[in-house]
């Protein structure tokens, strides 16, 4: 007895001893996870930072989320059938609890911000960077809060902002209210600490350099009506070519074309990589990333012409991946002469040629004509003008021409076939299902300096100035030998005049919604123009509702209150 | 005078008669008078092979002594030769009995008693017996040992068993799910035995954690199965088999593709981001994969449901404890089990889509509604290229192409043998399923070997090992969404019968591409090892010394290969491969200590345990597109041009625990358990790394009280009550941390590193869920158990709730774990078991489940609900929050319609409420939205009856989920623009006013279809016959002529007849339209040699 006892002792003594052994098991082991403290601490980790304030920028460009927010709701497009995003194209019911797109971009904006206000108070105590490379990099950081801030700003207006990062770990649940006025301080400190320390060029096309800062600085100068600045800024940088080497392309086609997407004419953009797997398509490796990846633009605009004439056209590379999503109001269309301005041409795609040889009805609305295509035949032409009946039923290709597309007050009555913007197609596309496309967006290129020169020395009181500068885009946009009618005078010029130009110029480039509020026109141009949204849109709409995601998890709801007028 | 003998049979009238005969002969002592004896009256025996019964009364003739003797003495019948002349009587005696077991001794007067020896070997006598079950059937195979030595037999064909045995020796009599029952041999030779069957007796043993207990003495609430129950229904894996049979578990399934497994959740849901599947103990070890193992194997099953049993297993208890047992090998002769089956799966309700012209009509209107179709005259214009076909009524039903009839086989054997010291049982299985898809199929193979081997009389050690192998293909490429919606009067083949890639030049690939051999790859081997060995040593009776080291280990690959035709790979470009590759290892060593002792009227059971738990998996992949040679596909990625993708991940955690239960019984009536567990966690930092879970529970056996001993209504009547505290270990490793994410990015095509912070934050305060249950239930037995209850109640509270708790945006974070809110459930749950017919020839036995949860979240982050998260303080955590559909403006109320913003033909929903908390003329998504249904039913009920007759069995197993609301993919499969083909519903038009779906429009896509979501909601509720199983047992006598002890053939019809409100779709698949779920036909054969 006595000795079984003592083994029984001896056993909860071992098991003891184990279990003390087995306590420092308890520590936690963890090979794969990085962390901040660990990765951002050496020059080889902060790098890591730096790139990855970039990836931010392709949330919102070449994103549908971003074509809804910049482009739609405007005077220049509505809805497609695709439309999964309605509310902000027309403002039918807009509320920050419906639209998702709202979510996606803020939380990114303010992750990037987060990052970069983590990075600005890290970057001093990084030890093995020099003070070059620090001022450099630290500028970078600048510009890009800078530029995310008024994305933020000009979207949803005085929102959250600060130049803080809490600790990893720490749980920050408020938010502040900033006037818009200190959001632009902040803006025009970031960026005069981006002129002064970014290097004049890159070797990797696509960071930021200190011309780019300026470019964008001239953007914000005219956003806050600082219209000498901007003209200096943007005069800087249009005259200046020896410094800079910007120069427009001679032809406005050619900037589109996927071959020649690193050109003169481009000052900044987010580049897309030819190696899909260099974007941002989610995936087990990239759990968070974008549903769709890379750069969607080539597939929103798109009319569904693979259901004009299914056995004559079908879906190819060429054409694209129709979406279906957005199409031009009229008054877009209206805007353009197409006899003048190549810009139509170069920026819509009007006819579909037959990809498939066949024989069959090729008129949708004279079934009975069975004629017979070979591949390149037309087979379906939409027309910004209205056609007589007789000459398109004589047609053996099927015509939408406007009357067909919109009735008299320019509400489509036909959502599906339209007149297509084909400036972001991509036939470098491997295939006709693929959904990604390395098509870089242009943030900013040399013709925005053009506009904002023009629109600033038009505030300023010159509108010859403003005109010179007007007319020297739309010589290069004249169809050789229209040059002489393209030309404009000062006294044509006038704020329309200007988003006129800028439509023609710039649609599509996720610009226009933030032109029209700058210029105070959204509310008087989409109630004008686009008669879908002008039923629902209201004058509090020029800054976007919060997402209801932020408002549901801010702790101090009382001071952080939904924008005016959402619920 | 006459000696005394006595031959009665029956053994309790002859023990009764030896005490009178004891009785008898003293008073003989004094009273016989003698007239003459002594020792010197000689005698002369010469007998040839007599009976010394009969020697002796010559004896008794030729002197004066008489001879007293138990007639049944076997050895007083023994025939003897024997020559003696003029020999005194104890000289005769000596040589008489010298070759017997007999002795003799003087007594007064001239009287001899004569007896047996003492000794073993000379008292040993033949038993023999039969064996039956209630019904009288008998038992073959019953296990037979004399207690304490190692002497064991088996009962033969028809029960009967023959042993030698000693008066003094007690027979044990065992058989699987049959309580065990011991009978002292004493004077009988014959032993015949009705064994009781175990499921109704309270001395059945039923494993807890850590132990067993019998059935008595329970405290807490556990539901006992037995293995025969566990696989009476035919099913891949074993939980699915007792779906609706415990009450308080919900198991329901949800995927009729093959392989698929079942979700289980035990008294409802607790956790909200976490898992609320119950944490699963095989043969000691916790094993999640209980899809591995093989039904026949098992022993028995046990649900530990409320904190007091479950709190031993503290931090991992909450959400409910299943202990699987499985079989051991036994003693004496050797077992040889077949069990085979083979049926054919087919579809369980399936809607059907559109037609061609249904589709063609929806188009039609859709046009209409936008003013480009008025009449048949703009068919040409609406329908272009497809006119042809539409006029021709062309329609494909692309679904009925790709289902076809799937089938389920399963071939097992094993065998049970072993001596006293080594008992072994092995078995292997074979299950295959084909699923109702090409292509998809799964096949495992179970081997298994438990060994138990006695090294000394109080050592003994032991190994359990299952092996299970997995390969599978499964289909999960939502190919029958495509052909949903393909639209139908397309065509899938080219007039050469070859197939056409996009059907009608349209933007959907056609279905059956994937259907080409090679074109769609998701192949998984899988290899599953859960072994444990354990040594045990019993120094003493009352303390037992065990330690236990588990090792389970898993290993996966997967190889996919989507070719450039599939679904998924048709919007991007090229075909995919990739190979995942997946090792898990975990560890687990305990030690347990288990004392017992009883102190007069006082029973002290003390177990006290030591674990370490260590988990690591370790998984990779890679993989590529653009392969040159599909043929290889993952097989060789570097062929693979394209999107070359690597990735590794490892992640570890260990947990340390201590553990302790006190049972105490006084009389065997108050019962009192006590319990706690100390966890330490890796995932836990520091200072919330170790929690303790107590528990506390008593029961009172009312039965057992003397004032219950005069009623004849009760035969069993107990009383539990307990409390405690048990956790879900639901925090994941890391997530204390704040962890980068690698997001991809480049330079002018150049890739560079970019890690930016996880948009989860991670949270330093983490620690577990806490769930305190209180639990009251009473157990009891009424006319002799013809009629066995439970009744549970149950209120469990959950507290610390793991929540993913949305964060402001604008903090750089979007989310973080933390332990906020809560949740309760409670309830009643109900088991009945009633023998309702008993007789010779048939028996009726039926059971009855009932379970009623009423689940829901008290308290979220901030005390209010969580509307983009779908959680609702009220409600169940799986709730549907929308608009509710009140049917379709109509024209006469266009006005109204106008008012908040619609027409005639858009679905009209309820203005609810307003920023004024009443409704507001106006609809919007603030106050206008509600709970619309919930995906957890009000009740289940499982009603299951067992019939015997002769040799037949049928079993008819019922089984109904009510209350609970599930989204249809079919009823949201509505495309107002016909952009696809969807639902045959009855849709508005202005001459159909009906209040069913919405006007089609072809100007609007279903994304903006204003309350589309509102058409999916339908009510689950279901009644279902589970199984119907006939099976017949050939009789003993025909089928020993072919050496088979036992040969039952069954059918079995499971999933047959569903009685639902959705017509054509099981709501059991929860709405889902790419795995409907199956029905199954099958027959099969249990031999047993």
């Amino acid at each position: 007895m006595q000795n079984s006892i003592n083994k029984v002792m001896g056993w909860v003594l071992a098991g003891s001893l184990v279990f003390t052994s087995c306590n420092k098991k308890l520590t936690e082991y963890n090979p794969t996870g990085m962390t901040a403290d660990v990765t951002y601490t050496t020059a080889k980790g902060f790098e890591t930072l730096v790139n990855a304030a970039y990836t931010y920028t392709r949330w919102w460009y070449g994103k549908e989320e971003g074509y809804s927010l910049s482009e739609m709701g405007t005077d220049i497009w509505t809805n497609g059938t695709g439309d999964v995003f309605p509310q902000l194209s027309r403002y039918d019911n807009l509320q920050g609890s419906n639209t998702s797109a709202l979510g996606m971009e803020w939380d990114n904006f303010y992750a990037a911000i987060y990052l970069i206000n983590t990075g600005l108070a890290q970057i001093d105590n990084v030890p093995d960077y020099t003070d070059k490379q620090k001022s450099q990099r630290s500028a970078e950081l600048h510009f890009l809060r800078a530029f995310y801030y008024w994305h933020i700003v000009e979207t949803w207006g005085g929102v959250h902002l600060t130049t803080e990062a809490t600790a990893p770990g720490v749980i920050e649940s408020t938010a502040n209210r900033t006037p818009v006025e200190d959001f632009y301080k902040l803006i025009f400190q970031d960026l005069d600490y981006a002129v002064k320390n970014l290097a004049a060029t890159t070797s990797d096309y696509g960071r930021v350099t200190s011309p780019i800062a300026k470019a964008f600085q001239a953007r914000m100068y005219l956003t806050r009506g600082m219209n000498a600045e901007a003209a200096a800024t943007a005069t800087d940088l249009i005259n200046n070519v020896d410094i800079y080497k910007y120069k427009l392309l001679p032809k406005f086609a050619d900037l589109w074309n996927m071959g020649n997407l690193k050109n003169s004419e481009v000052i900044w953009a987010i580049d897309y990589s030819t190696n899909l797997a260099n974007n941002d398509l989610v995936s087990a490796a990239y759990p968070s990333g974008h549903p769709r990846g890379s750069n969607s633009g080539h597939m929103l605009f798109l009319q569904v012409y693979d259901q004009v004439n299914k056995p004559l056209l079908v879906r190819d590379v060429p054409n694209g991946r129709p979406f279906n999503r957005y199409m031009p109001t009229k008054a877009l269309l209206d805007l353009f002469n197409e006899n003048d301005d190549s810009r139509y041409q170069s920026s819509f795609q009007t006819a579909w040629l037959c990809n498939k040889a066949g024989t069959g009805a090729g008129n949708n609305f004279k079934p009975t004509d069975i004629s017979t295509f070979k591949v390149g035949d037309t087979i379906c032409y939409t027309s910004k003008n209205t056609l007589d009946t007789t000459v398109m039923n004589a047609k053996h290709y099927t015509t939408y021409d406007i009357s067909r597309v919109y009735n008299a007050a320019g509400i489509p009555t036909n959502r599906q076939f339209y007149v297509s913007l084909k400036k972001f197609k991509d036939s470098t596309r491997a295939s006709a299902g693929e959904a990604q496309s390395a098509r870089d967006v242009f943030v900013i290129r040399l013709a925005e300096m053009y506009l904002v020169a023009a629109e600033a020395n038009f505030n300023l009181g010159k509108p010859d100035v403003a005109a010179g500068f007007l007319n020297t885009l739309r010589t290069r946009a004249a169809i050789p030998g229209h040059e002489a009618a393209m030309q404009i005078t000062g006294a044509q010029v006038n704020l329309d005049f200007i988003l006129d130009e800028r439509a023609r110029e710039l649609c599509g480039e996720q610009l226009r919604w933030f032109d029209l509020k700058r210029t105070n026109k959204l509310i008087d141009r989409v109630t004008r123009l686009n008669p879908d949204a002008a039923q629902y849109i209201k004058d509090f709409q020029t800054v976007r509702p919060i997402p209801q995601s932020q408002i549901d998890a801010v702790t101090n709801k009382s001071e952080f209150p939904q924008n005016q007028g959402y619920k | 005078m006459k000696s005394f003998r006595t031959g009665i049979k029956s053994p309790l009238l002859s023990n009764a008669l030896l005490v009178m005969k004891i009785t008898t002969f003293l008073l003989l002592v004094f009273v016989l008078q003698v007239s003459a004896w002594g020792f010197g009256q000689r005698l002369n025996l010469r007998y040839k092979n007599a009976e010394i019964a009969g020697i002796l009364v010559n004896i008794e003739k030729q002197t004066n002594y008489r001879f007293l003797y138990n007639n049944q003495l076997s050895a007083i019948r023994q025939k003897v030769t024997i020559n003696l002349e003029n020999v005194d009587i104890r000289q005769a005696l000596d040589n008489l009995f010298s070759q017997t077991i007999l002795t003799y001794k003087f007594m007064a007067n001239g009287l001899i008693v004569i007896n047996e020896n003492a000794a073993p070997q000379a008292t040993e006598k033949k038993v023999t017996g039969k064996i039956t079950d209630p019904n009288g059937t008998p038992l073959s195979g019953v296990t037979v040992t004399i207690k304490g030595t190692s002497k064991a037999t088996t009962t033969n064909e028809q029960g009967v068993f023959t042993i030698t045995a000693e008066d003094n020796d007690v027979l044990v009599f065992t058989y699987v799910g049959f309580d065990p029952q011991e009978i002292k041999v004493g004077d009988n030779t014959q032993i015949n035995l009705s064994l009781t069957s175990a499921a109704s007796s309270l001395e059945n043993i039923v494993v807890i954690g850590y132990g067993t207990l019998k059935k008595r003495d329970l405290t807490g609430s556990v539901v006992s199965l037995k293995g025969d129950e566990v696989k009476k229904i035919a099913a891949g894996n074993v939980m699915e088999s007792v779906q609706g049979k415990v009450a308080g578990v919900d198991i329901t399934r949800t995927s009729g593709g093959a392989g698929s497994s079942v979700n289980v959740t035990v008294r409802g849901n607790r956790s909200i981001l976490a898992q609320n599947t119950p944490l699963f103990i095989v043969d000691g070890i916790q094993y999640p994969n209980f899809q591995d193992i093989n039904p026949n194997d098992i022993q028995s099953m046990e649900v530990l449901k409320d904190a007091s049993s479950t709190a031993i297993y503290g931090s991992r208890g909450a959400n409910g404890v299943i202990i699987i047992t499985t079989k051991r090998g036994a003693a004496g002769k050797v077992r040889v089990g077949v069990n085979t089956y083979y049926g054919v799966n087919k579809k369980t309700g399936y809607p059907v889509p559109m037609n061609g012209p249904q589709y063609a009509e929806l188009k039609r209107q859709g046009a209409r509604t936008a003013g480009t179709w008025n009449s048949s005259a703009d068919d040409a214009k609406l329908f272009g290229a497809d006119l042809q076909a539409v006029q021709d009524g062309v329609s494909t039903y692309y679904p009925g192409l790709l289902l076809k009839d799937g089938s389920q086989q399963d071939y097992g054997v094993n065998v049970a043998s072993g001596s006293e010291k080594t008992k072994v049982f092995f078995s292997f299985d074979y299950f295959k399923e084909k699923g109702l898809l090409n292509n998809d199929y799964s096949g495992r193979y179970t081997l298994r070997l438990n060994i138990d081997q006695t090294v000394i009389g109080t050592f003994k050690v032991g190994l359990q090992s299952q092996l299970t192998y997995y390969n599978e293909n499964r289909r999960t490429d939502n190919v029958l969404t495509v052909a949903n919606k393909i639209i139908p009067y397309y065509v899938p083949y080219a007039a050469d019968g070859s197939l056409v890639r996009q059907p009608g030049g349209a933007n959907q690939i056609n279905p059956l591409m994937e259907e080409l051999p090679g074109a769609y790859i998701n192949n998984t081997n899988t290899t599953r090892i859960l072994s444990s060995a354990y040594a045990e040593w019993k120094p003493f009776s009352s303390l037992t010394l065990r330690s236990t080291l588990g090792i389970t280990n898993g290993s996966s690959r997967n190889g996919l290969f989507l070719g450039e035709n599939t679904i998924t790979r048709f919007t991007a470009t090229g075909s995919l491969a990739k190979v995942t590759n997946a090792t898990q290892a975990d560890l687990i060593w305990e030690n347990i200590i288990t004392w017992n002792k009883k102190f007069g009227d006082h029973a002290l059971d003390v177990t006290a345990v030591t674990s370490y738990i260590s988990n690591k998996v370790d998984s990779s992949y890679a993989q590529g597109t653009g392969q040159i040679i599909p043929g290889q596909g993952w097989k060789a990625l570097l062929n693979n041009p394209l999107n070359l993708g690597i990735w590794s991940n490892y992640i570890g955690s260990n947990l340390l625990s201590g553990a302790f239960r006190v049972n105490y019984g006084y009389k065997g009536k108050y019962l009192l358990t006590v319990t706690g567990r100390a966890d330490g966690s890796s995932v836990l930092l520091k200072e919330n790394r170790w929690s303790f879970f107590p528990s506390a529970a008593v029961a009172w056996r009312i039965i057992d009280e003397d004032f219950m001993k005069d009623q004849n209504v009760f035969s069993d009547l107990k009383l539990r009550a307990s409390y405690g505290v048990a956790g879900n270990a639901a925090v994941k490793p890391y997530s204390t941390t704040t962890g980068l994410i690698l997001i991809p990015y480049s330079f002018n095509d150049i890739s560079m590193l970019a890690y930016g912070f996880d948009p989860q934050n991670g949270n330093r305060n983490l620690k577990w869920e806490l769930t305190g249950t209180q639990n009251i239930g009473l157990d009891f037995g009424l006319f002799k158990n013809r009629i066995t209850a439970s009744v549970d109640y149950y209120d469990s509270r959950t507290r610390d709730l793991l929540l993913l708790r949305p964060l402001p945006g604008s903090s750089g974070h979007t989310r973080v774990v933390e332990n906020v809110g809560k949740t309760r459930n409670n309830g009643i749950e109900v088991s009945l078991r009633t023998v309702n017919v008993q007789t010779k020839h048939l028996t009726w036995s039926s059971a009855v489940t009932y379970t009623r949860n009423k689940e829901r979240i008290t308290d979220l982050v901030n005390g209010i609900n969580d509307v983009a998260g779908g959680l609702f303080i009220g409600s169940p955590v799986k709730s549907f929050y929308d608009f509710k559909k009140e049917g379709i403006w109509q024209t006469p109320d266009s006005a109204l319609a106008k008012s908040f913003g619609y027409k005639p033909g858009d679905i009209r929903v309820a203005d609810l409420s307003g920023d004024k908390c009443q409704p507001d003329d106006k609809l919007d998504a603030t106050y206008d939205r509600t709970v619309v249904g919930s995906a957890v039913p009000n009740y289940t009920l499982g009603f299951s009856n067992d019939v015997s007759y002769r040799n037949f069995d049928l079993n008819v197993y019922v089984f109904a989920r009510v209350g609970q609301t599930f989204v249809s993919d079919y009823a949201n499969k509505f495309e107002p623009n016909a952009i696809e083909n969807g639902a045959n519903v009855n849709y508005w038009t202005p001459e159909n006013p009906t209040n069913d779906y919405p006007r089609p429009n072809a100007n609007i896509s279903r994304a903006s279809m204003p309350f589309a979501t509102t058409l999916g909601y339908k009510d689950g509720s279901f009644v279902k016959i589970r199984n119907i199983t006939l099976g017949y047992t050939l009789p003993k006598t025909i089928s020993q002529k072919f050496h088979v002890n036992n040969l039952r053939w069954y059918v079995s019809a499971k999933n047959y007849f569903t009685f639902a409100k959705q017509k054509d779709y099981d709501p059991e698949g929860e709405g889902s339209f790419d795995r409907p779920l199956t029905k199954l036909l099958v027959t099969g054969l249990n031999i047993e040699f």
